[in-house]
């Protein structure tokens, strides 16, 4: 159904109807208008998960709102401005969270069994090895020793002669670099 | 996030329908805020000490004091009414343009001013004077009639709260120095406008900073 169409009532009907409390109303006008958002969403976004959620933002968004549309303006141009700055947080949010993290879809398929993830476990050991050989020597070994062996800094600081402050740093250097070689591995 | 979710919010939100009550039109809502702040700088005209400045600055044959006087009344109401349309979602942006022509004839009008000024009186023109103190009322005066014309705003819940801060920062900080010619017995030189274009800045500045907490956006 658009919006002009006289058979049935207009999308400015039903919302109007949905002010006064009508919940029919209301719940014909979401599910009429929602094709429209999805469009609208998926002309700024491919990602199929992500215009599904710039779609609910936007429903949350006119049920906050629903109180600002004046009866007998179009409906389009006021869904359309509601979809398009969902749409742009959306693209901010996710730009924030690629610039922060390296997404790794097969960190994901592990199961609640440990036994289940065996396989998975000695890979990962394998790739551990791999990335921390790749470590200058001091770096490799504060991480081996306070990440694995899970020795405190003091005691850490006693068997390998660094100094705490020496063991922070070449720990934080560490993770640093393996972190650069694994988004490395993902994307290439 | 799957079509089935969509499918179960719309069920939850349609069955906590309740009735609202709907926004008047921008224009009505601007012109109601308008009243109020015109309640409130009348007040202040009338108990606040003044020696009638605007007869002094005429009497010195400054008219285009009374040209300025138009050019800030009309920025800051057109500002204003511009901000209570943006506020409203799919309204167009060239609202936000439409207070720039009066904007730049206050300050063509108060640059007019500043050089006859100087033309006058020579080298004095370019003192300090008493801006301080009128930066000091703009601020002071744009905080008091803020807070109520945020309130205002804020019932719309703008999605886009920027746009609607830095137009409600500029309709105020107009406003005040609107207010401010009621209290300002003296032409201003080329620092003091200078200064009353910071205090602007600084007021479009701090509501733009200030959006979110004030605008309570969706």
């Amino acid at each position: 159904m658009a919006s002009g169409d006289t058979n049935e009532e207009s999308w400015g009907d039903l919302l109007a109807a949905a002010q006064r409390g009508d919940g029919v109303a209301y719940r014909r006008f979401l599910i009429a208008v929602t094709p429209f958002l999805r469009a609208l969403a998926r002309r700024r976004i491919h990602a199929d998960e992500v215009v599904e959620d710039v779609v609910q933002e936007t429903l949350l968004t006119v049920h906050r709102v629903r109180h600002t549309y004046e009866h007998g303006r179009a409906v389009e141009p006021w869904l359309a401005a509601i979809v398009s700055r969902r749409s742009i947080d959306a693209l901010r949010k996710s730009s924030r969270t690629s610039a922060r993290e390296v997404h790794n879809p097969l960190a994901y398929e592990t199961f609640a069994e440990p036994s289940a993830n065996t396989i998975e476990a000695g890979e990962s050991a394998k790739e551990l090895a791999r990335l921390m050989g790749g470590l200058p020597p001091r770096q490799k070994e504060a991480l081996e020793l306070t990440k694995l062996k899970e020795l405190s800094l003091e005691e850490a600081s006693a068997e390998s002669g660094q100094s705490v402050a020496s063991l922070k740093v070449n720990v934080h250097r560490a993770i640093k670099r393996m972190r650069i070689e694994i988004g490395k591995d993902l994307f290439e | 996030m799957t079509a089935q979710q969509t499918d179960a919010l719309i069920d939850a939100l349609s069955a906590a329908a309740s009735p609202v009550k709907r926004l008047a039109s921008p224009l009505a809502r601007a012109v109601a805020a308008l009243a109020g702040l015109a309640t409130v700088g009348l007040i202040a005209i009338l108990l606040l000490p003044n020696d009638n400045p605007l007869a002094m600055r005429g009497a010195g044959g400054e008219m285009q004091a009374g040209l300025e006087l138009a050019a800030a009344l009309l920025a800051g109401v057109l500002a204003v009414v511009a901000a209570f349309h943006v506020a409203i979602p799919g309204r167009s942006r060239g609202w936000l343009a439409v207070p720039l022509p009066a904007l730049a004839l206050w300050l063509g009008f108060s640059g007019l001013g500043c050089w006859r000024d100087l033309a006058r009186n020579g080298p004095s023109g370019w003192e300090l004077g008493h801006s301080m103190d009128c930066f000091a009322f703009i601020i002071a005066a744009s905080l008091v009639l803020g807070f109520p014309l945020a309130w205002r705003l804020s019932r719309a819940a703008p999605i886009d709260p920027l746009p609607v801060a830095v137009l409600g920062g500029l309709g105020i900080a107009a406003l005040s120095a609107f207010f401010l010619q009621f209290f300002h017995p003296f032409a201003v030189t080329f620092l003091d406008l200078a200064v009353h274009v910071i205090a602007i800045g600084v007021v479009i500045f701090l509501a733009s900073l200030l959006r979110r907490p004030m605008l309570r956006p969706a």
